[in-house]
């Protein structure tokens, strides 16, 4: 989670690093069990009995089908998101809520809630691209140094610290410095610095692992170092990784917040919840509204990811179950 | 105990040389777009001979591998440089800054500590009761909050409108002068609103951990009261992970932080170092950074150093990486 | 145009006028025939502390001060030579009781007051200034604001380190400066007006390191301690001072690091001089009420948005195709809609440019660029000329600036006014250092730019932003008639040819476009009830000496 000024580096998984330490602190969550079809089976039916993960799941696929629909009834419905009409600026900005704009207008005459509808688009391809990248390295890096051990292990896991012992947003302002401000470069940024808690969960199931007797039978029938990866050991960590990436695609959406109020983020005129409420500060007394929103869809998209990522990780606690 | 030390030390080395080598690769001409000295004025233009003083001045003439080796050089005399665009030594800046950090560092944790340790408490006791459910749910908001929303949310409520009804109202930037605890309260409770959650969340499982465990379960049928098998037993092992999340925490918050000090107005090295990096001003960035990377990894080796005397189950064998 | 605003004009053409034949002739001022106004006194009260939003300034010593909130301070710790009046910006004695120049304005010569002190006890002299002036162009010291001295003899010498002295500048005696000019510069005495151009106390430079930060000048004002970086500056009131002893016990600057926190405490009651966040004068103005000229803060006339000498104009890059093309920057210039700008933003306060020689300077004159007005079909018509029928195979073009501040706002206003007439373009919001690097490499087609005048005089702008070979030249517009206008107006000795001159400069930019104006600047800022007669200038430097806090 990246939500407040520093990251959380320690989620549970990095406060002990080997797996002995982990069982001892009890802060496994996972457990070496090949996800079968009855396991899934039994975690999605532990999943529907969650009041609040399946709050979540509605709310999140709420926000996915009015983002995607966004562009048939935004603009008819609610007026255009983007574009502005000059002479008449003047007469409708700031207006608050009413029935025809049901979230008020902006400074410059535009709908609030249709702004509202599009940043729900950069947020959400911000999260799932970013998280996308993160799992991709954290995956890659983690299998190099889980698998191999020795040298590799020490490299990456140094470089994984590395990224750690720096501050985590000043990090993520140099990136987004040198790649120049854009949504691309948003989540790429913000892709990149999430691999190492990725890496280390991932190399931690590996080691859980690599020396089961199935791993040891596929080496010994001569199956490839990727092959093993594969087939053998990601469908066992597959479980912690699911749980992780669904809580970091809301980590994700705040550091994309975060970096658009900074103005570092996502430009204008593309509507973001970020760059809107950085708009909406100097208006906070005149016109509350403006910063009601975007904060409000922010703080429910976020919450029904975190909701998701609780119910997964109950449900596919193997130990809980136990 | 001591070799583990000396390893962790060991391990640090690498790690506080690849930050340096990150820090001095950012200045490399063309990595970031933008000129230091081009940034010392306003909309004027600097004139070509000032433009050459000024990159004599600031040694911005040699090669960066020599400007590394003399800034390594110099870092080891505990001489951090001169800021291009301050006028003043990097010292003495954040001598002067840290200590506002600390200041909004220590009050946030110690709503952590109070409230997080709290509400953990309580949830987990009263499992599955209305408590419970209310604490859940709340942390979980609280994850998911932008603190710079919540900052705003406080500053319009507790600041503006209380004044304007007529309540009794905080103060909504700066640190007061000289600084007070009415100043304190706001920016403290944005930056401890995350880490609150967190450390309620892992209090709470801990504790519904510890109380499965087989000791506890022998506790209680050996007929020691609910309260007491708390008190003796499950808050002293639920405490170790909490400890470590907040020793690491407050590790991360001695690093500034740049939402809290922007919404508040907070003095703290946050913001500084994040205006040096838009100004380019790379011996307040390399200074500053180098300054919170050290005090992260010393936090985090007592951290680790203190596990040792907490839980006597865990050992540092040779093995770990 | 108010009639306010005419009068103005009127007052500073007048006694400018008088002022510059007088110096011409080779007579001498004397504090009676020029003192400045004080505004409405009646009532004053003594005590109180004013306090003030700055962010946090580069420098607050006058040898480094360049942005306003540095040059705040140094005008209340340091008097120049002369000084502005506060609402006209004409010129009075300071620290020089009378001036003089020679036949062709190439030698001037100041009368030092006698017995005016520095904040230590020692009397200011001569060579103090002298001593000041040259701190300010030693390349030890790489001060960006060298660029004031570059008009005196040696200045040049000194920067580039080949003299140690600068030769142009002479104390004859304790009381007496004479100085020399490279060339013949009639609108010298209006350059020794700037606030950094102040004496410097050679003694207490020299045994304090830290005396840059803890400053002992010659003004209304001195330290009460130290800066006090990121928190605030606090100056007290001066006992031993020359001229009207303020009213106010001293002046606290607060260190924000934005306008809008800044104006939230305002709100809360805890600053009594701050700025307004765009686009809230309407409801600001509402509830604390409008100054009557726009300059002068009383209770319930507290919202100030008099004109600012400024100017923010669109920035074009001339030399990069298509905008090499002088129809394609007319179609620019005509296709803004700056009057929705300012209603948008500035509720109406900022006037919409019609050159780049803002209305309050002495010597503008409307209509100097004819096509500095919003005409859409005229717009679309100078494109066709240029062969984009439609914006038909015009390429899609960037506009440039700094994120922050309202310039965002700006910028998505002329995107959309742009698109009206078939032009394409993207915001490209970067940060400060970005920007200014692109100017310099000339990366931009369309780049924000302002400016704000360092000294009343409209050849300040012309010369800096539009002759080939300026520094300031980011157009990069090269226009060898306009480089001659320029250059025999600067040195005309007559003030009425000389004003013609300029405005004849300024018609030949109005043919050519190299910019689009856009705005002039107006203040946009806020006093307390409780302060009364609190003036801010049109070169945005406030009168502290003659403001009191009533509670």
């Amino acid at each position: 989670m990246s939500n407040s000024d520093h990251k959380h580096k320690i989620d549970l998984e990095q406060i002990a690093e080997t797996v002995e330490e982990q069982v001892a602190y009890g802060l496994e969550i996972q457990g070496p069990v090949r996800p079968t079809r009855t396991l899934w089976r039994d975690t999605l039916r532990r999943l529907r009995k969650n009041k609040l993960a399946v709050v979540g799941l509605i709310w999140i696929s709420l926000v996915v089908v009015m983002a995607v629909t966004a562009d048939l009834w935004v603009t008819p419905l609610l007026g255009d998101p983007i574009a502005l009409d000059t002479t008449k600026v003047a007469e409708q900005r700031l207006k608050p809520p009413s029935w025809e704009h049901p979230f008020g207008t902006d400074n410059l005459g535009r709908d609030v809630a249709a702004r509202v509808v599009y940043g729900a688009q950069v947020s959400l391809r911000v999260g799932i691209l970013a998280v996308a990248i993160s799992v991709f390295l954290g995956l890659f890096f983690g299998a190099i140094a889980g698998f191999y051990g020795g040298l590799s292990d020490t490299l990456v896991m140094r470089l994984a610290d590395v990224f750690f012992a720096f501050p985590y947003i000043l990090f993520a302002i140099a990136m987004i410095a040198i790649l120049g401000p854009s949504e691309t470069n948003v989540f790429i940024a913000i892709g990149i610095l999430g691999w190492p808690s990725i890496a280390r969960v991932f190399r931690s199931s590996i080691l859980s692992v690599k020396e089961n007797e199935y791993v040891d039978a596929a080496r010994a029938l001569g199956a490839s170092d990727v092959r093993i990866l594969s087939r053998h050991i990601l469908p066992n960590a597959a479980a912690p990784i699911i749980v992780y990436a669904t809580m970091s695609i809301g980590g994700a959406i705040l550091s994309e917040a975060a970096l658009s109020f900074l103005g570092m983020g996502v430009q204008l005129p593309q509507p973001s919840w970020g760059n809107m409420l950085a708009d909406a500060r100097s208006m906070m007394v005149v016109a509350p509204w403006l910063m009601i929103w975007p904060g409000f869809a922010i703080l429910t998209t976020v919450l029904a990811f975190v909701l998701m990522g609780d119910g997964l990780r109950d449900a596919l606690d193997v130990k809980m179950k136990d | 105990m001591l070799k583990y030390v000396a390893r962790r030390i060991l391990q640090m080395i690498p790690v506080f040389f690849g930050v340096t080598i990150v820090l001095f690769i950012l200045r490399a001409p063309g990595v970031l777009p933008g000129d230091p000295i081009e940034m010392l004025t306003g909309d004027r233009v600097i004139s070509e001979t000032t433009y050459n003083q000024l990159v004599s001045k600031h040694g911005l003439d040699q090669p960066l591998t020599t400007q590394y080796v003399t800034y390594m050089k110099n870092l080891a005399r505990g001489d951090l440089g001169q800021s291009y665009k301050k006028n003043r030594s990097v010292t003495e800046i954040f001598v002067e800054k840290y200590p506002y950090t600390a200041r909004l560092a220590l009050a946030a944790i110690l709503i952590e500590v109070v409230i997080g340790i709290g509400v953990g408490i309580i949830s987990a006791v009263k499992r599955y009761s209305f408590w419970d459910v209310a604490g859940t749910l709340s942390t979980s908001i609280l994850v998911s909050l932008p603190v710079f929303w919540l900052g705003m949310l406080m500053q319009i409520l507790f600041g503006v409108y209380f004044k304007k009804w007529g309540l009794p109202y905080l103060p909504i930037s700066g640190m007061g002068n000289p600084p007070d605890l009415a100043h304190l309260i706001l920016p403290a409770i944005t930056l401890a609103s995350v880490s609150t959650a967190y450390v309620a969340r892992i209090m709470r499982s801990q504790m519904i951990d510890v109380s499965q465990q087989d000791y506890i379960r022998t506790a209680e049928a050996k007929g020691l009261s609910g309260g007491a098998v708390v008190r003796r037993h499950s808050l002293k092992n639920a405490l170790i992970p909490v400890v470590t999340f907040i020793g690491i925490d407050l590790g991360a918050m001695l690093a500034g932080a740049i939402l809290t000090e922007t919404v508040f107005n907070w003095p703290g090295i946050g913001y500084e170092i994040y205006l040096a990096i838009i100004a380019r001003d790379w011996p307040i960035v390399t200074g500053g950074v180098v300054i919170v990377v050290i005090a992260y990894m010393f936090i985090n080796l007592l951290v680790d150093i203190s596990y040792a005397f907490l839980d006597p189950r865990i050992r540092y064998g040779g093995e770990a990486a | 145009m108010s009639n306010r605003f005419r009068s103005t004009i009127a007052i500073v053409l007048a006694i400018a006028l008088v002022a510059s034949l007088a110096a011409l002739g080779g007579c001498t001022n004397s504090e009676d025939n020029t003192e400045g106004t004080t505004g409405d006194t009646e009532g004053a009260v003594k005590g109180g502390t004013l306090s003030q939003f700055i962010v946090e300034p580069f420098a607050i010593t006058p040898t480094l001060a360049y942005e306003s909130e540095g040059i705040y301070i140094v005008s209340a710790l340091f008097d120049s030579l002369v000084e502005y009046d506060p609402i006209t910006s004409e010129i009075g004695p300071a620290a020089a009781e009378s001036w003089s120049a020679n036949e062709d304005a190439s030698v001037w010569t100041f009368k030092i007051r006698q017995g005016a002190k520095f904040h230590n006890g020692t009397e200011v002299k001569a060579g103090d200034f002298k001593y000041a002036w040259e701190r300010m162009l030693d390349p030890e010291m790489a001060s960006e604001i060298s660029y004031h001295l570059l008009s005196v003899k040696g200045a040049t010498e000194m920067l580039d380190g080949a003299a140690t002295e600068l030769e142009g500048v002479k104390a004859l005696d304790d009381y007496t400066l004479e100085v020399t000019l490279v060339e013949p510069y009639p609108d010298f005495e209006l350059v020794v007006g700037h606030p950094c151009l102040g004496p410097l106390p050679k003694d207490a430079v020299e045994a304090d390191p830290k005396f840059d930060e803890n400053l002992v000048g010659n003004g209304p004002f001195k330290m009460a301690e130290p800066w006090a970086h990121d928190q605030y500056v606090k100056v007290v009131r001066n006992d031993d001072y020359y001229g009207d002893e303020p009213n106010v016990d001293g002046i606290e600057f607060k260190i924000f690091k934005d306008a809008e926190t800044a104006f939230l405490e305002f709100e809360a009651g805890n600053l009594d001089f701050t700025e307004i966040p765009a686009g809230r004068l309407g409801d600001v103005t509402a509830k604390y009420g409008a100054s009557p000229d726009g300059y002068t803060g009383n209770p319930d006339e507290q919202v100030l948005t008099g004109p600012e000498l400024g100017i923010y104009y669109a920035n074009i890059n001339n030399t990069k195709p298509p905008f090499d093309n002088v129809k394609v920057r007319e179609a620019i210039c005509l296709a803004i809609n700056r009057q929705a700008i300012s209603d948008a933003l500035f509720d109406g306060s900022r006037k919409p440019a019609d050159s780049v020689s803002p209305a309050g300077i002495l010597g503008y004159e409307p209509g100097m660029w004819p096509e500095s007005r919003y005409d859409v079909a005229a717009a679309k018509d100078a494109l066709e000329a240029a062969g984009y029928p439609g914006g038909e195979g015009f390429p899609t073009i960037k506009l440039l600036f700094n994120s922050g501040s309202y310039h965002d706002q700006v910028w998505q206003l002329v995107q959309a006014d742009l698109k009206t007439i078939g032009i394409n373009s993207e915001l490209e919001s970067v940060e400060w250092a970005v920007y200014k690097d692109k100017l310099k490499k000339k990366e931009f087609d369309i780049a924000r730019y302002g400016w704000v005048y360092d000294y009343p005089i409209m050849e300040n702008a012309l010369y800096a932003l539009f002759y080939s070979t300026s520094a300031d030249n980011q157009s990069y517009y090269a226009s060898a008639e306009y480089d001659a206008q320029v250059k025999k107006a600067r040195n005309t000795l007559d003030l009425q040819e000389r004003l013609a001159g300029m405005r004849d400069a300024e018609k030949i930019l109005g043919k050519d476009m190299p910019v689009a104006p856009i705005m002039f600047y107006s203040h946009f800022d806020l006093t307390s009830s409780r302060v009364n007669n609190f003036r801010y200038s049109p070169m945005n430097i406030p009168d502290y000496s003659h403001c009191w806090i009533a509670e």
